[in-house]
């Protein structure tokens, strides 16, 4: 019997079923410390004072962690793509998103480590907080980072993400109309049932065994290696089981500062996040905001797009460039047009960071684009799906950074639709294929665009 | 009060991989003496089914039943790297990894097999764990023998790894966006109807039927396919018309804290759903395959958005569409708001714009 394309049942889910998996919180070692964290109660501030004495003093008390205590204190997961470093693994001169962790207690129960955490001395000096995105170039708006609200290290330390293809003017000047809209999807959590957790173990070699609820073992375990400034052989990451990500798991929560309070105690350390923590404290979905404005011919042709893109990031960068990248890259969605304009920003706000989730970066530009296309069809009085059919990408055509479709769905998955519904297509959208454009699918605006080659 | 019924579509694309690549997955595989497989890989399962779909790769690229196959992700001392299971690169990246990985495994066993049976390893093919003589299939020796023979016959083990490394795919020119390379491993598509039932006196939208078309190459495991896809709709339900974490946007504060606070979707939500699995295959993949598990909820909102226009003829842009967006759009529409229109400009949404907030940045049409 084949398995490949055969039904079969997945392959831990008896165990998910009837409660026998085992998740990094049904893992319990002799000896486990419980962690809580200082977390900034401020949107922006200034920290003026961090004096951790009193709180190491407190009876069951075993470690305290702050910014002091970390060997590379401020580490880029994505450095090795571009995106430099910008968030410290605890607060250190500055928070700027509420929530934000200042200092790790680890104690020998909950209760003893939440009293831990309020035997902190801590004192802030407010500062004024951004949260519109859309006033992130303000002159006036607060500053969140040295360079200010608006990420300045794209290529070329450009400010911004762009795409140009073909002549956005010429494609302006031949529009039949020119149709604008703006999509403003919202930030949302990925809630997953297992909240944030860790457990570090040092072990009598020296090593450190740490269980992890990460979506992304070895990225996880690069994290902590380098905040802690250790070869990879001195952790074994335990794992592979996760209980809900959706994106949420790839940033690194609990894992080193869990180890580096095993490192200072000797002692086990767990740190399982609270419903609450889970909810506010990590990172969402990001807030998104684009403006479209589309040049169309009056038979519904898209013949040139010009968008602007803003990304909320949140207070700190993490996966934010690469996703408002990977948004530009399918700002067009499966559709073809050859004149583009795109401009795309990653914006910092006193939000919690956003980061990755389910669909990262092309989520917010599907809702745009596909609402943006329904609202052509209505203006031009064409049918959507023969709109759809006509702009989609084939064999040949080209994306909006250069590269040749070799093997495009879009109207295969459209006929799929109309077959579904019952739509009455006529013909030639109902024998429309996705073969290289030729005849009446090869208007004079997509010439140019088309590759010479079959390949990419 | 009415109850207004609306339909709407959308079309959406969806790269495999990570953005511009780059992202290396690995394997390795050995076998015990009895012909028993052992998978070590370093894919998380997050529900996406890793462990299911890499398992069903092994089994059938090795030429052994499934159940032979064990599979371990549990460690990073056994298992070699694999990027992360995100990015929807687990069964196309991931997978590559260990199909690479069994393929060698299987020359290992056609080679033993080859002087055990005193044939040449290309004149051997191996079914349901035995190595049989093409053409002659009374010929045969059980892979349990193999291994067998390989441990206590030929003093070695059987073994094999695998990596799948796609290049990274550099922006070579930042201005237009220009790229090196391939960015992606693949791309999936989709599309999606939506039906909606609207009430123009409270506002609630609720969303009756998605009718759902994917293209993922290959369906590896179809159950699993279709767990994506139900999975996913009722992500992009929650995206469209009930979820949001700052209920008072642009204000950070009055977040929901728990599941009482925070409204997503429950089983009182769920539309029905009728999926459609279309296998048009990539040119790289495993079998064929193409990712799934993240483009499955993304092309809801935009369908669900253009029901409710359909359904009472307003435009809800700003997400979740929630009662109060529907009835202020209504409202508005009633005191006769709708797009600017200006020569041949329509204009939408100009409420919205960066231009209406006081920015320091402008935004129009043209160049």
């Amino acid at each position: 019997m084949k398995a490949v394309g055969a039904r079969l049942p997945r392959y831990d889910g008896v165990g998910h079923a009837t409660g026998r998996t085992v998740y990094v919180d049904d893992v319990r070692v002799n000896g486990m410390l419980h962690t809580k964290a200082l977390r900034s109660p401020h949107h922006h501030a200034g920290i003026k004072h961090l004096d951790t004495s009193r709180a190491e003093r407190m009876p069951g008390v075993a470690a305290v962690v702050t910014h002091e205590d970390v060997p590379l204190l401020t580490y880029g997961h994505l450095s090795a793509l571009g995106i430099p470093a910008d968030e410290p693994l605890l607060g250190a001169e500055d928070v700027r998103y509420k929530g934000q962790p200042i200092a790790v207690v680890a104690a020998e129960d909950a209760d003893a480590a939440q009293a831990g955490v309020e035997a902190v001395d801590v004192e802030f000096e407010e500062r004024p907080a951004l949260f519109d995105m859309r006033k992130s170039f303000d002159a006036d708006a607060p500053r969140i980072h040295h360079w200010g609200a608006v990420y300045p290290h794209f290529e070329g330390e450009m400010n911004v993400r762009q795409i140009r293809k073909g002549d956005i003017e010429r494609a302006f000047e031949q529009a039949y109309k020119i149709i604008s809209g703006v999509y403003r999807p919202a930030a949302i959590e990925q809630m997953p049932l297992e909240t944030q957790v860790g457990l570090s173990v040092p072990e009598p070699d020296g090593r450190f065994t740490i269980y992890s609820c990460t979506q992304a073992l070895y990225f996880s375990m690069g994290v902590v290696a380098a905040h802690l400034q250790l070869p990879l052989n001195k952790f074994k990451f335990v794992g592979g089981t996760v209980g809900g990500g959706f994106g949420g798991k790839v940033d690194t929560a609990t894992e080193t500062l869990c180890t580096l309070l095993a490192q200072k105690s000797g002692r086990p350390v767990k740190w399982r996040w609270t419903r609450e923590e889970e909810f506010l404290c990590s990172s969402t979905r990001a807030p998104w905001h684009m403006e479209i404005i589309d040049a169309v011919s009056a038979d519904g042709w898209i013949l040139g797009r010009k968008m602007l893109t803003l990304h909320d990031a949140g207070a700190y960068a993490r996966f934010s460039p690469y996703g408002v990248t990977k948004h530009s890259f399918h700002h067009t969605g499966a559709y073809t047009i050859p004149n583009l304009h795109f401009d795309g920003y990653v914006c910092f706000t006193n939000r919690v960071p956003t980061s990755a989730m389910r669909g990262y970066g092309v989520t917010s530009v599907s809702f745009a684009v596909e609402t943006h296309m329904s609202r052509i069809a209505e203006e031009l009085g064409v049918d959507p799906l023969e709109l759809r059919l006509k702009n989609a990408n084939r064999i040949g055509d080209t994306s909006p950074n250069g590269i040749t479709y070799t093997d495009p769905s879009t109207v295969d998955v459209l006929h799929a639709i109309a077959g579904a519904t019952d739509a009455d297509l006529p013909a030639p959208y109902r024998d429309a294929s996705r073969d290289r454009r030729a005849g009446e699918w090869l208007p004079e605006h997509l010439v140019s665009q088309l590759s010479d080659s079959e390949g990419h | 009060m009415a109850i207004h019924i609306g339909r709407g579509i959308a079309s959406i694309e969806y790269p495999t991989g990570m953005n511009q690549n780059g992202d290396p997955s690995q394997a390795w595989i050995k076998v015990k003496p009895d012909g028993r497989i052992d998978v070590f890989s370093g894919t998380s399962d997050i529900g996406n089914g890793a462990k299911t779909i890499q398992t069903q790769i092994v089994a059938d690229t090795i030429g052994v039943p499934y159940d032979w196959v064990t599979f371990d992700n549990s460690n990073t001392d056994s298992s070699p790297v694999c990027t992360g299971t995100f990015a929807s690169r687990a069964t196309f990246v991931a997978g590559k990894a260990v199909l690479k990985a069994a393929q060698r495994v299987r020359e290992r066993i056609l080679e033993v097999a080859g002087l055990e049976m005193e044939i040449s390893p290309e004149d051997l093919e191996i079914a349901d764990g035995d190595v049989l003589a093409k053409g002659a299939p009374t010929k045969k020796l059980s892979v349990g023998d193999v291994a067998a023979a390989a441990t206590w016959g030929h003093g070695e083990l059987i073994t094999g790894t695998g990596a799948q490394l796609n290049p990274y795919a550099a922006i070579s020119d930042p201005t237009t966006g220009e790229v090196d390379g391939v960015p992606h491993a693949a791309i999936s598509y989709a599309a999606c109807a939506a039906e909606v039932e609207v009430n123009d006196e409270t506002g609630e939208v609720r969303v009756t039927k998605l009718t759902q078309a994917y293209d993922v190459g290959k369906a590896i495991n179809p159950a699993l396919v279709e767990g994506q896809i139900e999975g996913g709709a009722i992500m992009g339900l929650g995206l469209g018309v009930l979820e949001d974490s700052y209920p008072y946007y642009p204000s950070a504060e009055h977040r929901g804290d728990d599941f009482g606070s925070y409204y997503n979707p429950s089983s009182a939500d769920l539309p029905e759903l009728h999926n459609i699995i279309i296998e048009n295959p990539s040119a790289d993949g495993p079998y064929g395959a193409k990712g799934i598990g993240e483009m499955s909820n993304n092309a809801q909102p935009a369908a669900i958005a253009t029901a409710v226009h359909d359904a009472v003829g307003v435009w809800v842009t700003e997400l979740p569409i929630t009662p109060e967006r529907v009835l202020r759009a209504l409202d508005a529409r009633a005191a006769g708001s709708g797009p600017r229109r200006e020569g041949k400009h329509v204009i939408f949404d100009e409420e919205l714009s960066i231009n209406a907030v006081g920015s320091g940045k402008t935004w129009t049409a043209g160049p």
